[in-house]
């Protein structure tokens, strides 16, 4: 019984590892956690099994998790292999929506606004940031829905200029209904 | 109980001398991990936390200041074994002496501050 319990002392220590280990490249926690392990397996070799003080003991001297996991984050060369998990910008997804949506042409305005400004903040952010793909589809989304505003406007006016002029100066077509 | 500015001292002078340390043990010989661990405990207040020794090791690899070869133990798992390159050695080499002026800089300060001390009164 007490093997059982001096296991579980080592697996819950190896599983927090694990847990803390996940803001480092996979290569590294894979590696540190073998580590980590061995050097356990090791120590406990000198342990009279079910001796759960001298387990502590070993897993004390290692220190805590969290506090290896941060000597390897410090140990590793360059902030950006790091990478804690690399988010896409939200503007990037606010923009490519709201060009998708283009509510008459509004929506098209905010994906312009909303991209550019996801492009910016990615340029900003080193690769912590992902994205660009999205913030240009939503820049051309927004320049294109701008575009069919332009063009349908267009299309009004000439159609109102055209019908007024092969009716006349007669003007509104809605008079009619104002006397029912 | 250190004062918290004097273990903070500590801590930043621990960090920059441990992977020094590590590879002045190796120029014994190559070493397995734990064994070396097990070494750099026996010196008082060298190693706070001996699972951080790992990442070290790591990044001494990385650098070419140690190589690392497997081999089966008796019983248990396949040892790795640390061994310290030229890189290693020529490093070491360059920080022993910058220690050594280090180390005689600071204790020149610090007693002889103690003598001004002394002489003022």
């Amino acid at each position: 019984m007490n093997n059982v319990h001096t296991d579980r002392l080592v697996e819950d220590y190896l599983l927090r590892l694990d847990a803390a280990a996940s803001v480092l490249p996979t290569v590294r926690r894979a590696e540190l956690i073998s580590e980590i392990r061995d050097h356990l397996q090791e120590g406990l070799r000198e342990i009279e099994p079910g001796d759960e003080a001298a387990v502590r003991n070993l897993l004390e001297r290692l220190g805590s998790p969290e506090e290896i996991v941060s000597a390897a984050v410090d140990a590793t060369p360059s902030a950006q292999v790091i990478a804690p998990s690399t988010v896409a910008n939200g503007y990037a997804i606010a923009s490519v929506l709201l060009g998708v949506l283009w509510i008459l042409g509004i929506g098209s305005v905010f994906a312009l606004i909303f991209g550019y400004r996801a492009r910016r903040e990615i340029k900003n952010s080193r690769g912590n940031q992902t994205g660009l793909g999205l913030a240009t589809a939503g820049i051309v989304l927004g320049w294109i829905g701008i575009a069919i505003v332009l063009l349908v406007s267009l299309g009004a006016v000439a159609l109102v200029a055209n019908s007024g002029g092969s009716g006349g100066t007669r003007v509104p077509i809605h008079t009619p209904q104002r006397n029912p | 109980m250190e004062p918290g500015v004097t273990r903070n001292a500590l801590t930043q002078l621990r960090r920059g001398t441990l992977e020094y340390c590590v590879l002045a043990l190796l120029r014994r010989g190559r070493q397995y991990g734990f064994e070396l661990i097990r070494t750099l405990s026996e010196s008082d207040g060298l190693l706070v936390s001996e699972g951080t020794i790992y990442p070290l090791l790591s990044r001494l690899r990385r650098d070419d200041l140690v190589t690392t070869s497997w081999q089966e133990s008796e019983a248990g798992p396949p040892r790795r074994y640390y061994q310290l390159t030229s890189a290693g050695e020529r490093a070491l080499a360059d920080f022993s002496d910058e220690w050594a002026r280090f180390r005689d800089a600071v204790d020149e300060l610090l007693t002889h501050g103690e003598g001004d001390e002394q002489r003022a009164y």
